[in-house]
């Protein structure tokens, strides 16, 4: 055994060097080029619609920022989708999850269609939401009227806008915590059951006391991913709303391309993306200490 | 025999009980199935209708036709251009990414190449919400002269694919005992045989897992489509965006073209079923 373990250390550390660099290096040069370019134009003065050329600012366009009413508009917009989502699609997420976690026929195909919204192309997603909310011609409000209600421009109603982008995340995401709360029951051992069965505990009480317990880290998986997934979404959003009516649904993401795109600010939103990525850092640090880290040991 | 009459009452009562909650379960699966299954039906059974049947009220839940007419059409208003595209961008970022991902991913899951920093470095890219590249990669791309090429996408891509697929690969790697491979080296194999020989191949099944998906959010991806091209390069999702905005509204068409776009995902969905939970958990849920 011996002659392995030295023969096996020899190349170990060189070895690992050379078959991790090359792929580590291109990784780095994609990273580090865009990134030294946001720090440095986040310190200047620097919009392409002035002639003037770009004039250091120091901390200038960072305070401008947290200034920005806009800034805040777009990130309460996003942390109301992320709390609502969360909350929504916990719910739904655990009903679907008790009710696929038995035995029946066709298990394999119910959970293969609620898988569907998962994996749809954004893009295609907007659209399709866009003919279901539509208010002459929807399937939405034909049901609505058909129930009794009267109807509404959905997409268009400055009061409706973002609860119909918050109905879009939680169609194409329920599947997703669902898929992760069922992973935790299914984890469940079967003598759990069998022991609070013995004890005579209804079932509410075993929901309660072992049940959600037992699932307490999928929760906090899924609100991780649902706070990285609501920082990133743009591509419903731009499709279905545009930020509009007005600025009712601009989310950060959209925020940032349009303070680009539309004003051509090129300091100011090299510090509003960088305050996402500190954000999103910060939540990464979380992320791994609570979720990698017990996978670990 | 009055207490097993009484038992066997209740008995019955119980199974019946559990009969009628089984039911009730059942038709509210049902339900749900049937909720989050119809966007994904409009999508199908607008892609066979008439331009008329999407303005009549109340809507047309069932056509009897299946012409392919709005498919026809939809590749000539720019669908196949979109598809041919989308496909090459898609084909070789995976191909870029996998081949890169997979010495990285090796690396890191078996040596622990760069320690928990550099894990933490490539986990942290996952997290990071992919508009604030959009600024900084135009400027370099503008500078390389290559906004509206192919390569303006694969390499923006490659920012979001690569972490992605070393850290489940990475994981992959997590799951064999080092062990496996003292076997070979004691064969006299090199170290790197011995990653060809023994682990590869059982890893198999994680590449391709981690290519499909590499594939669909290259293949689903807007953000960077919509403003690295123009006219030269015009992935799928692009050439939908325009039409979905552009004048007269061609749903019949759009419906047909997203029904051809979200193929690979549905793909995915149905035959990796699997893998998919581990892949959007980026490895921290194990199937």
């Amino acid at each position: 055994m011996k002659e392995i373990s030295t023969n096996a250390l020899m190349g170990r550390n060189s070895f690992a060097k050379r078959i991790t660099l090359p792929s580590i290096i291109i990784l780095l040069v994609t990273v580090v080029g865009p990134l030294g370019f946001l720090l440095y134009a986040s310190f200047f003065d620097w919009s392409l619609t002035v002639p003037a050329p770009p004039r250091f600012a120091w901390f200038y366009n960072f305070i401008l920022v947290f200034k920005d009413t806009r800034f805040w508009n777009a990130f309460k917009n996003t942390s109301v989708l992320m709390i609502a989502g969360i909350i929504a699609q916990s719910i739904l997420g655990l009903i679907i999850a008790f009710l696929l976690n038995r035995q029946f026929r066709f298990k394999k195909l119910a959970i293969t269609i609620l898988a569907l919204p998962i994996m749809v192309t954004p893009v295609v997603l907007g659209f399709n939401w866009r003919i279901i909310f539509h208010e002459h011609y929807g399937p939405l409000n034909y049901i609505i009227r058909l129930l009794g209600g009267a109807g509404s421009s959905w997409i268009a109603d400055p009061k409706l806008a973002l609860f119909s982008i918050f109905l879009v995340d939680t169609w194409q995401w329920t599947p997703f915590v669902t898929l992760i709360l069922l992973a935790g029951l299914q984890s469940i051992p079967h003598q759990v059951y069998e022991a609070t069965d013995v004890d005579g505990a209804t079932g509410w009480q075993t929901f309660w006391r072992i049940t959600l317990p037992l699932l307490r880290p999928m929760f906090v998986l899924v609100i991780l991913f649902r706070i990285i997934w609501i920082f990133k979404i743009f591509d419903p959003v731009y499709i279905l709303t545009g930020g509009g009516p007005g600025i009712t649904t601009e989310t950060l993401s959209l925020y940032t391309y349009i303070s680009w795109v539309k004003y051509w600010k090129v300091g100011y939103t090299s510090a509003l993306a960088l305050v996402q990525l500190v954000i999103m850092n910060i939540i990464a640090m979380v992320f791994v200490r609570k979720v990698m880290q017990r996978r670990r040991a | 025999m009055g207490m097993n009459d009484k038992k066997l009452k209740e008995f019955r009562q119980r199974e019946k009980r559990k009969k009628l909650n089984n039911l009730f379960q059942n038709l509210l699966l049902t339900f749900f199935v049937l909720l989050f299954g119809f966007p994904i039906y409009w999508i199908f059974i607008g892609a066979f209708k008439e331009k008329g049947e999407f303005f009549s009220y109340p809507p047309i839940f069932w056509v009897s036709h299946f012409k392919f007419d709005n498919f026809i059409r939809a590749l000539s208003m720019g669908g196949s251009k979109g598809t041919v595209d989308s496909l090459i961008v898609a084909c070789i970022g995976t191909v870029l990414v996998v081949i890169l991902a997979l010495f990285a991913g090796y690396g890191l899951g078996r040596f622990k190449f760069g320690g928990p920093n550099l894990s933490f470095f490539v986990l942290s890219l996952l997290f990071a919400p992919p508009i604030i590249a959009v600024l900084p990669l135009f400027f370099i791309f503008k500078y390389l002269r290559i906004v509206d090429t192919y390569l303006a996408l694969i390499w923006s891509y490659l920012l979001i694919n690569l972490p992605f697929a070393i850290w489940l690969i990475k994981g992959f790697i997590e799951d064999l005992p080092e062990e496996i491979e003292s076997a070979a080296l004691v064969d006299g194999h090199s170290r790197f045989g011995a990653f060809r020989k023994v682990t590869f191949p059982l890893i198999i099944p994680g590449v391709v897992v981690s290519a499909l998906f590499v594939f669909v959010f290259a293949w689903n991806e807007f953000l960077f489509a919509l403003m690295f091209t123009r006219s030269n390069v015009r992935t799928l999702p692009v050439v939908l965006s325009e039409l979905i905005g552009g004048h007269g509204i061609q749903w019949g068409e759009l419906s047909a073209l997203s029904l051809i776009a979200i193929i690979p995902g549905v793909i995915l969905v149905v035959f990796f079923q699997k893998y998919l939970v581990r892949g959007l958990t980026f490895g921290a849920i194990k199937g």
